[in-house]
């Protein structure tokens, strides 16, 4: 059976009926519960029943007739209204989170908020989308933080939801959970508010898409109390600023004069060796094709950066991102939708190198890298007239050494490879550079459409390798889960999320719907967000985890040289998440050699292809691989920007 | 001198940069720390650019070859020294690698910029592509708080 939370034709259920059938499954779960323990059997892993089928019920528009619609059931309207694109959640804020499944906007609830949350920023992109999170106020909202905070860096549109007690419990620690979130998210969020006139909650919804959808995105936050939620309305003259999108917001987005553009223009064709380095913005604004014809128009080289990656292709003649060496040629940098801006000395990039930087945000301009031209202007608009505006001209020299470069790149890697082997074939566990080269050739270089598997990677050890080897080819097909954060533990859930997207084809995931994601992850990292397999296999949503087992946090080597120090970074050795990945309903593999990994990577693919099952693969290894002296090349440092870069 | 140096403080190559006397500069540079430069007759001098390197280590004889490559004919132009003009050798000093760049005339501004340029090269390249992240941690107490 396809799961899908899209409207269906099935007739909606009365609530009555629901509660009759919840008990029913109840009873008939105790049933074969019972039937199993007199039989002696285990019962199975199974999918509730009331999963598919409450997924496949209609969507119910609220209206204000009857009883009239709550203040979720308002803000659930615009939500979609606004397209949100999808909803991750576990339980609480319940008035918001029911109404915003109720209008059809697809919801998925899961184990952890801290874990639905990373799904939503996962979701959010591979798609440029706005998506949404919720949890209960006080122990929901507060697991957020830290992925509201990785969300906040990588510049995400994402609506983080919360309920709020009641306005008429505040100071007086009645029952459950009092807090004052706001100042919480405050310096992780671009917009927030305790909503506490019910009658505006259509209003302040309209503050806060307003907020996700201009400018320069990022998280914005809204705790409900109970008197916001659940007032009613039977009509809309209550309601202030009850009106359309169009009158709210605008999709008016700032342009650079003709002058700028040219003098921009006059400098690349000036420059020898021009290298873009096109942020999150471009993505955002899906400006994908129009900078690949700036970057043809003058052979420009080109490297992605931000938390997605593949707005400019890995594999294209232009790419720098997998060409360190070329780095410090460029004699002239253009930042495009760079949000998170780096300082010289965190890019390998030259010290004489010029720089253009375009941003939507005239205050952020000069900001860290002193500036040869400062261009306020929406990426899209930008490269559209930098298009109309540049001549055509051919830098041969510049594209071979972008090749030279290229070519020693994957020398380098291979030779990492190379060493890999004779370690792993020495202790009978997996090096992470043969890891990573594996997972390479099978999603890359075999069978599968090297443009199709969308991937994401973290983790210390694991991040850095597994960086050098994965690739985007086409956009949103990378996720970069620690961007500048820096959060080890995410990965999975949002990857998950990432996956969701992918399951129902959302904007460039259009082609490649339904295609199995991957992550490669640590086991340090995999401790935040392993319970969300459930969640994966809820949903049939296919994933194929690899995990770098090498029982320890990758830091490890920081506690060499302190005394009573080292047991706090090592965890159990050879703890068996593939085991505990079974326990959760998907499957487990567990791999020491190079041909258990190539065979582990084929069934999990088989599995997560035809029957949208996900698959954990424990990759044992050693944490020593780590050290360079004893195991060269030990750990790679990737050069930033390219295709291992996390940082900016 | 002092005015090219000056430039790469405007462009925020230097989070710091200052005159210590009428041969002598000093920046404050590459993981927080101060580099020395001295100017002599035809003789550019960085004492120490990286630190605790035995003069007869693995590491130092890698960061030979490395700051060597530099006047290698195969390289490309752009990045190459040129002998009519330069040259670079590596100081192995007090358990530490400066360089030294001696002029062949009186091109100081290129001899500042390319010895600048390979000081900012052995911190973003020699150390990121080698096998030095035990001796990042060791010595600049690298970790994913404090990476550059």
């Amino acid at each position: 059976m396809s799961i899908t939370n899209d409207d269906k034709t099935k007739p909606q259920a009365r609530r009555r009926d629901i509660l009759t059938a919840a008990a029913a499954g109840i009873v008939a779960s105790s049933q074969s519960g019972l039937l199993a323990a007199a039989t002696g059997g285990i019962p199975s892993i199974a999918i509730p029943k009331e999963v598919p089928g409450t997924l496949n019920e209609p969507a119910k528009a609220s209206s204000f007739e009857g009883r009239g619609m709550s203040g979720a059931e308002v803000f659930a309207k615009l939500c979609k209204e606004e397209e949100l694109a999808a909803l991750f959640c576990c339980p609480g804020n319940y008035t918001v989170i029911n109404a915003i499944a109720a209008v059809g906007i697809p919801a998925y609830g899961g184990r952890t908020e801290g874990a639905m949350c990373a799904a939503a920023d996962g979701f959010s992109r591979v798609t440029g989308e706005v998506t949404a999170c919720s949890g209960t106020e006080g122990p929901g909202f507060t697991h957020m933080i830290m992925n509201i905070a990785s969300a906040s860096a990588a510049r995400t549109p994402l609506l983080v939801l919360a309920s709020n007690m009641q306005i008429s419990g505040d100071d007086r620690e009645a029952f459950i959970q009092t807090g004052y979130q706001q100042p919480i998210t405050e310096g992780m969020r671009k917009y927030g508010k305790r909503l506490i006139a019910p009658n505006r909650v259509h209003e302040y919804g309209g503050y806060a898409f307003r907020n996700l959808k201009s400018g320069i995105p990022g998280p914005v936050h809204l705790d409900f109390p109970g008197e916001v939620a659940r007032a009613r309305f039977t009509d809309a003259s209550s309601l202030t600023d009850y009106y359309g999108k169009d009158k709210y917001r605008s999709e008016s987005r700032p342009c650079a004069s003709t002058k700028e553009v040219q003098q921009a223009a006059d400098l690349i064709t000036r420059a020898q060796r021009p290298i873009i380095i096109a942020g999150q913005g471009v993505f955002q604004r899906k400006a994908w094709d129009m900078l690949t014809k700036v970057a043809e128009r003058q052979d420009i080289a080109v490297v992605g950066t931000g938390p997605t990656r593949g707005t400019f292709p890995d594999d294209h003649r232009l790419s720098a991102s997998c060409s360190p060496d070329a780095l410090m040629s460029a004699d002239l940098v253009i930042f495009i939708g760079q949000y998170c801006m780096p300082s010289p000395g965190e890019y390998r990039l030259a010290p004489d190198i010029k720089a253009i930087r375009v941003n939507p945000v005239q205050e952020d301009l000069g900001r860290n890298w002193p500036l040869d031209l400062g261009i306020v202007s929406d990426e899209k608009n930008f490269l559209e007239a930098l298009a109309n505006t540049l001549a055509t001209k051919k830098r041969e020299a510049w594209v071979t050494e972008l090749a030279t470069a290229r070519a020693a790149f994957e020398k380098q890697n291979l030779g990492h490879y190379e060493l890999g082997l004779k370690h792993s074939a020495a202790t009978n566990h997996l090096h992470p550079a043969v890891m990573a080269k594996e997972i390479h050739d099978f999603f890359y270089k075999g069978a599968i459409d090297p443009k199709q598997t969308v991937s994401g990677s973290g983790g210390w050890t694991t991040g850095l390798f597994a960086g050098r080897w994965l690739r985007a080819n086409r956009p949103g097909q990378g996720v970069v889960c620690a961007y500048q954060y820096g959060a080890i533990g995410p990965d999975m859930a949002m990857m998950i999320g990432a996956g969701a997207a992918v399951q129902r084809g959302v904007g460039p995931q259009a082609p490649y719907k339904g295609a199995p994601v991957l992550v490669v992850t640590s086991d340090a990292g995999v401790a935040y967000s392993m319970f969300e397999l459930d969640t994966a296999a809820k949903y049939k949503i296919p994933i194929i985890s690899v995990i770098y087992n090498n029982n320890s946090w990758g830091m490890w080597p920081s506690a060499v040289s302190s005394a009573r120090s080292m047991h706090m970074y090592l965890f159990q050795e050879n703890l068996r998440y593939d085991k505990m990945a079974e326990g959760l309903g998907a499957r487990g593999e567990y791999v020491r050699t190079v041909d258990e990994m190539r065979e582990a990577l084929k069934r999990s693919y088989e599995a997560a292809s035809k029957q949208n099952m996900s698959t954990l693969i424990n990759v044992q290894a050693l944490k020593e691989f780590t050290s360079g002296k004893d195991y060269p090349p030990g750990i790679a440092l990737n050069p930033e920007p390219g295709v291992g870069g996390f940082a900016h | 001198m002092g005015g090219i140096l000056e430039t790469y403080a405007a462009r925020a190559v230097f989070k710091g940069f200052s005159r210590v006397g009428e041969d002598a500069f000093k920046m404050l540079w590459h993981r927080d720390r101060y580099f020395d430069l001295l100017v002599g007759e035809r003789k550019l001098t960085i004492p120490v650019v990286l630190p605790e390197v035995p003069a007869k280590s693995k590491m130092m004889i890698e960061y030979r070859a490395f700051t060597a490559a530099f006047a290698d004919p195969a390289l490309v132009e752009h990045k190459r020294l040129d002998p009519a003009k330069v040259k670079l050798k590596v100081v192995a000093r007090h358990e530490s690698a400066g360089l030294e760049m001696t002029l062949a005339g009186e091109d100081w501004e290129y001899a500042v910029r390319k010895l600048i340029h390979v000081v900012h090269e052995t911190y973003l390249v020699f150390l990121y592509d080698g096998a030095y992240y035990d001796y990042l941690i060791e010595t600049f107490d690298l970790d994913p708080d404090h990476m550059a």
